[in-house]
């Protein structure tokens, strides 16, 4: 039957070609993904840089009304110092820490009338309370992506496709924030 | 999972647009082809061209102006300076979740508390909020609207929503023009010739059945889109806070306060979060689903 090598061929090379499809499908699937994450880090980033920034006007604004509260500076001058470098969960830590601190500050500042009636340290209230929700929501992006690559790669089709790559690690959310939608209402 | 849903509703949303605008002209062409019919009957071969012309003006414009157009008629302004602060936050933080790019901010002066998102994809898109809205709602309460809203944005309803917008208030104009037309010439003809024979009875029957149908069938299409779209972007906005009592506590505050006056077009209010002609009490003719309905959703979540 001349026609059989012809159908074997033409088996095997439909095959193949489905093959390497599925395999270009995949790939790119699980790098679009990963970008996600690495895009949710930026954003991230920007925020932190943004409050990294800001945060040395509200010192000075605030010592410009209570000189003496000497410690909390040093807080907040330290946590913001850790901010700089280190992995993903580690600047988050400082951040958080930053948080912890900035609130401290804030209720300090409630001591000081004048301070609270200065439109300046209002403005950097308002502007660091902006960005302190923006990095929850970028973290709460950042962690959805995490989630949605890792089910791709531990999953059956996904992880045959997967090659070499780990799980990739969530970003904490700390105790007291989980804890403080319940206060607030 | 959720993902895959989610993409479905996008893609049913641009089926969706497309069908409206295919359907859309051809009741146009229709409309124009009665128009000639009774204006100018000896040159009845223009129509074409008019109405060819009238389709793709009427297309690309509400696709690109639509936007604009709905604005524009709710008087809403942007919302700029530092009273707004923490609106364009609020907002800004909620796109980053959704993972869209921050659209455009506006208010609309009114003591009523509503809401409502508009454009054409999540690049061109912007949301208003009423500033009975800021004024009345908490932070959780208003990041739930926002939610809402920007689900809207993410999920593709803007375009369909405003091309349907669009549609309704053009109708409106087109009907009262042809019905006048109608009126007008049709009375005329009938008294000076008698030539006409049956062909053109039916297509002066088709146009007058279309001039009353036209409105109505767009209304249709107006209560229809709403419900599930508005469902949908209650849970979806709800997953985007992870809060779906504050959504949940917005809308008890809107169905107490909220007394349905806020008097913008009927082409545009089912844009809005919450019917903004009708009290929340009147669940007659409602383009949207019963306040109460969705709340009862949301506390179950």
């Amino acid at each position: 039957m001349s026609w059989v090598p012809w159908l074997v061929g033409g088996v095997i090379a439909v095959a193949a070609v489905a093959f390497v499809l599925t395999l270009v499908y995949y790939y790119n699937r699980i790098r679009v993904l990963f970008n996600r994450i690495e895009e949710g880090w930026a954003q991230i980033d920007v925020q932190l840089k943004k409050r990294y920034d800001l945060v040395p006007n509200l010192v000075e604004t605030v010592k410009g009304y209570a000189k003496h509260e000497r410690e909390v500076f040093e807080k907040v001058t330290a946590a913001r110092a850790g901010m700089v470098s280190g992995s993903r969960g580690e600047r988050m830590e400082a951040s958080n820490a930053l948080t912890g601190a900035l609130r401290t500050l804030f209720a300090v500042a409630e001591a000081y009338p004048d301070l609270k009636a200065s439109e300046n340290f209002k403005l950097l209230q308002e502007q660091l309370d902006g960005i302190e929700s923006k990095i929850a929501y970028a973290r709460q992006y950042y962690n959805s992506s995490v989630l949605v690559y890792n089910n791709v790669i531990t999953t059956i089709p996904g992880m045959w496709f997967a090659g070499g790559r780990r799980k990739h690690g969530f970003l904490e959310i700390p105790e007291e924030e989980r804890r403080a939608v319940k206060v607030e209402f | 999972m959720g993902r895959i849903s989610f993409q479905d509703e996008i893609a049913r949303n641009k089926r969706s647009s497309l069908l409206l605008v295919v359907f859309v002209s051809v009741i146009l062409f229709a409309l124009v082809y009665v128009f000639v019919y009774l204006i100018a009957p000896g040159y009845i071969v223009v129509a074409l061209p008019i109405s060819l012309f009238l389709i793709v003006l009427y297309a690309y414009s509400s696709y690109r102006y639509g936007d604009s157009v709905v604005l524009a008629s709710t008087n809403a302004r942007p919302a700029e300076g530092r009273e707004y602060q923490h609106l364009r936050d609020t907002v800004e933080g909620l796109s980053i979740a959704a993972g869209i790019p921050v659209p455009k901010v506006y208010v609309v002066e009114s003591e009523e508390m509503n809401a409502f998102a508009t454009g054409r994809d999540p690049e061109h898109a912007s949301v208003a909020v009423t500033t009975g809205l800021l004024g009345e709602l908490d932070r959780l309460e208003l990041e739930g609207v926002l939610a809402h809203e920007l689900s809207h944005i993410k999920n593709r309803d803007i375009l369909f929503m405003t091309l349907v917008a669009v549609l309704v208030g053009l109708a409106a104009i087109l009907s009262h023009v042809i019905l006048r037309t109608f009126r007008y010439g049709g009375f005329r003809r009938g008294r000076r010739d008698k030539r006409g024979g049956g062909i053109e009875v039916i297509v002066l029957l088709v146009g007058f059945v279309l001039a009353i149908f036209a409105p109505i069938v767009t209304r249709l299409v107006q209560f229809t889109v709403s419900r599930k779209r508005e469902y949908l972007a209650d849970a979806s906005g709800a997953e985007l806070t992870r809060y779906p009592d504050g959504l949940a506590s917005a809308l008890e505050k809107m169905m107490r306060r909220n007394r349905g006056k806020m008097e913008v077009s009927e082409a545009v209010s089912h844009i809005f979060f919450v019917d903004p002609n009708r009290s929340p009490l009147d669940s007659l003719y409602a383009t949207h689903p019963p306040i109460e309905e969705r709340i009862k959703r949301l506390r179950a979540m």
